[in-house]
């Protein structure tokens, strides 16, 4: 066999959710009840980074994701990715088209995965979705995927993880449910590209929480077996959102992109609860944070923020550049770091600074009368939209000669 | 004028749907969007008790609740029962068949209320409901409304308050959602008296909150105007629901009934939080 080991190192996003996926119509090809679309959010501040290497000298696939070896042999989902990728392999050329690895070759090598998110996991915002999506990709540039057969990424990363499939985009994308059985026209689509909306911002709040989530796959399937209004949402509600978002956001009408998205996160939650035993994401931060974006708009009489929750208490705040320190500032007046935890409370200290410079308006107090909760919110990340998966360099290695992680996983944010 | 004063005590219940009302077709004669059922409340525990009194000295109407005086004149709610009991007001009899009253003589009478609930406002269970249904029947009593037409106060009290026309009645009582446009067929029916499931209990565990409550009417007009799925629970969920827990609750089906309880306070929870802006009554 060829010992020789192949490498390729990549950077992956996260996305956020506007119109909400929740719920599928097959459980082993990840095939949605309803559309969905995203805001693909900048590396800059949230990536994944993955290195997969090959070699005829590895036995077995391996992966470790954060540090930590996961089974591959029983994940199905890891099964299937590899699979479909390895099914799509091409032939490694060099620069003068001599083909170093034939495509027949790659199936004989082992593959060893290294992971790593620049976020801590139980922040809550690792998910899934950003490692499959990594792996796709990365996997895609190993094993020379051709060009041709990159629309197929898409549907692949879906296998592993539904939402996964938007993270290979980057901008606004949407995940069309697709109609056949096979699941082959059920992928994303890219509405916008990142640099679409300039002004267009988002704040993160990591909300403490300490409840163990019911996982979503889990949770879904729940819904759509228990519960009435979710097939209701599917056929009838999500459709015509679909269609007003990404009018929306093309035409960057922000008031109506943050009202629509509040709607449809509550839609979410919505048929949550409606489900049977009842699934409760959001805590009593969340819903505060709800509350507080209510009455800051109120405040300033128009729509200038938006919030989403996906299946967990964080929540996501929408907002243009122009008013992005007035909405910290409202961040830090009601959820104020605790003592001890005031340095790096926010990852861009130069708006930290802006947003305490704000006086906030006199209404918003009168709206939203409760006390500061210091603590309720752990940290906040500012960031934006951003590119889709990206190849990185071999400087940006996360493994060693042999393929395994090169270090201990160190994350850039202790808390 | 007759300065002689008439008066009636009643007793009154409050009731908790468990196939809930949310939402009105109509504003103003408090019409639903959909059918709901509730759980008539023993007033050993929890009760309204009020005293209406009737004299041609009262020169207006007057209304006292829980001590405090209440503004009569631009309440349109308690104007609409004042006019419609007063409206079928009948002769005040005395043992012997002699008329005391004419039911005309009443229209001149000012009535002055006194109504009082044995457990704390503050408790959240003391609603407009109880109140109005309490004062629907209280007023029929004083007013001598003839035993033929007490079918029609349930149709009275929904307009002081939609959930009122179910304590009229005890036991599992339903409140059919009715088709005409004047709500005449929009009025309470007993599915079940209350003897008929006596392993039937309650516990009511009162919360502490602090937080400011958006009022039913206002919060029910917001879902209406904003929840998508509001619209779809009403015409399609709730008519199967509230076949399935008659049923359950006829045939004494503890499982089926509390799981369909279960269900529709969550869904109605749902539609609360589908609503814009979202409305949490749970904390």
């Amino acid at each position: 066999p060829d010992i020789a080991m192949h490498t390729a190192t990549i950077c992956s996003p996260t996305n956020i959710a506007l119109i909400k996926y929740w719920g599928k119509r097959d459980a082993i090809l990840n095939l949605p009840i309803n559309s969905s679309v995203s805001l693909t959010l900048h590396t800059d501040d949230l990536k994944t980074i993955t290195t997969v290497s090959a070699s005829g000298a590895f036995e077995c696939d391996q992966l470790w994701l954060n540090g930590k070896e996961e089974d591959v042999a029983s994940n199905a989902r890891l099964q299937n990715v590899f699979r479909e990728v390895r099914a799509r392999a091409g032939d490694l050329v060099d620069g003068s088209g001599k083909v170093l690895v034939e495509a027949s070759e790659w199936l004989a090598m082992g593959v060893r995965v290294v992971s790593e998110n620049n976020f801590p996991t139980a922040a809550g915002l690792a998910s899934s979705a950003a490692g499959y999506a990594a792996l796709t990709f990365a996997l895609s540039k190993l094993l020379c995927v051709p060009k041709e057969l990159e629309g197929e990424l898409s549907a692949i990363a879906r296998q592993g993880s539904g939402s996964a499939c938007r993270s290979l985009a980057g901008g606004f994308v949407a995940w069309d449910m697709g109609s056949t059985a096979d699941g082959s026209d059920s992928r994303a689509r890219q509405v916008a590209p990142a640099d679409h909306w300039e002004a267009l911002e988002v704040l993160i709040l990591v909300v403490s929480d300490t409840k163990k989530k019911v996982s979503s796959t889990s949770g879904m399937g729940t819904s759509v077996a228990t519960s009435p209004l979710l097939a209701h949402r599917a056929a009838t509600v999500v459709p015509a959102r679909m269609k007003a978002m990404e009018a929306a956001y093309l035409a960057k009408d922000f008031a109506a992109v943050a009202k629509l998205a509040m709607q449809d996160s509550n839609q979410f939650h919505a048929t949550c609860l409606d489900t049977y035993p009842p699934i409760f994401y959001m805590n009593d931060v969340s819903r505060a944070i709800v509350y507080l974006v209510h009455a800051f708009n109120d405040a300033y009489g128009e729509v200038r923020l938006g919030y989403t929750f996906d299946a967990g208490p964080n929540a996501v705040l929408m907002v243009q550049k122009q008013h992005a320190a007035e909405a910290l500032a409202a961040v830090l007046k009601y959820f104020p770091p605790a003592e001890h935890a005031a340095e790096g409370y926010v990852n861009r200290p130069e708006l930290q600074t802006a947003a305490e410079a704000v006086t906030l308006p006199a209404a918003l107090f009168a709206t939203f009368a409760a006390p500061p909760q210091p603590g309720a919110v752990r940290y906040v990340y500012h960031t934006k939209v951003g590119p889709g998966a990206a190849l990185l360099g071999e400087a940006s290695s996360l493994a060693g000669a042999d393929g395994k992680p090169l270090h201990p996983s160190t994350q850039q944010r202790v808390h | 004028p007759d300065i002689a004063m008439h008066t009636a005590t009643i007793c009154s219940p409050t009731n908790i749907a468990l196939i809930k009302y949310w939402g009105k077709r109509d504003a103003i004669l408090n019409l639903p969007i959909n059918s709901s059922v509730s759980l008539t409340l023993h007033t050993d525990d929890l009760k309204t008790i009020t005293t209406v009194s009737a004299s041609g000295a009262f020169e207006c109407d007057q209304l006292w609740l829980n001590g405090k005086e209440e503004d009569v004149a631009s309440n349109a709610r308690l104007q609409n029962v004042f006019r419609e009991v007063r409206a079928r007001a009948g002769d005040l009899v005395d043992g012997s068949g002699k008329v005391l009253v004419e039911a005309s003589e009443w229209l001149a009478m000012g009535v002055r209320v006194v109504s009082e609930n044995n457990f704390p406002t503050a408790a959240g269970l003391a609603s407009s409901a109880a109140g109005y249904a309490a004062l629907t029947f209280a007023l029929s009593k004083l007013l001598c409304v003839p035993k033929e037409l007490e079918g029609e106060l349930s149709a009275i009290a929904r307009q002081g308050s939609g959930s009122a026309c179910r304590s009229l009645a005890g036991g599992f009582v339903a409140w059919d959602m009715g088709s005409t446009a004047d709500g005449s067929d929009s009025r309470a029916r007993q599915v079940a008296p209350a003897d008929h499931w006596e392993a039937l209990e309650v516990l009511i565990l009162v919360v502490s909150d602090t937080k400011k409550k958006v009022s039913s009417t206002s919060g029910m007009g917001t879902s209406v105007a904003t929840s998508p799925l509001l619209a779809h629970r009403a015409a399609t969920v709730v008519p199967a629901r509230m076949k399935a827990m008659e049923a359950a609750y006829l045939a004494k089906d503890f499982a089926a009934v509390a799981k369909l309880a279960m269900q529709d306070s969550n869904q109605f929870h749902a539609t609360c939080l589908d609503t814009y802006p979202p409305i949490f009554y749970m904390n």
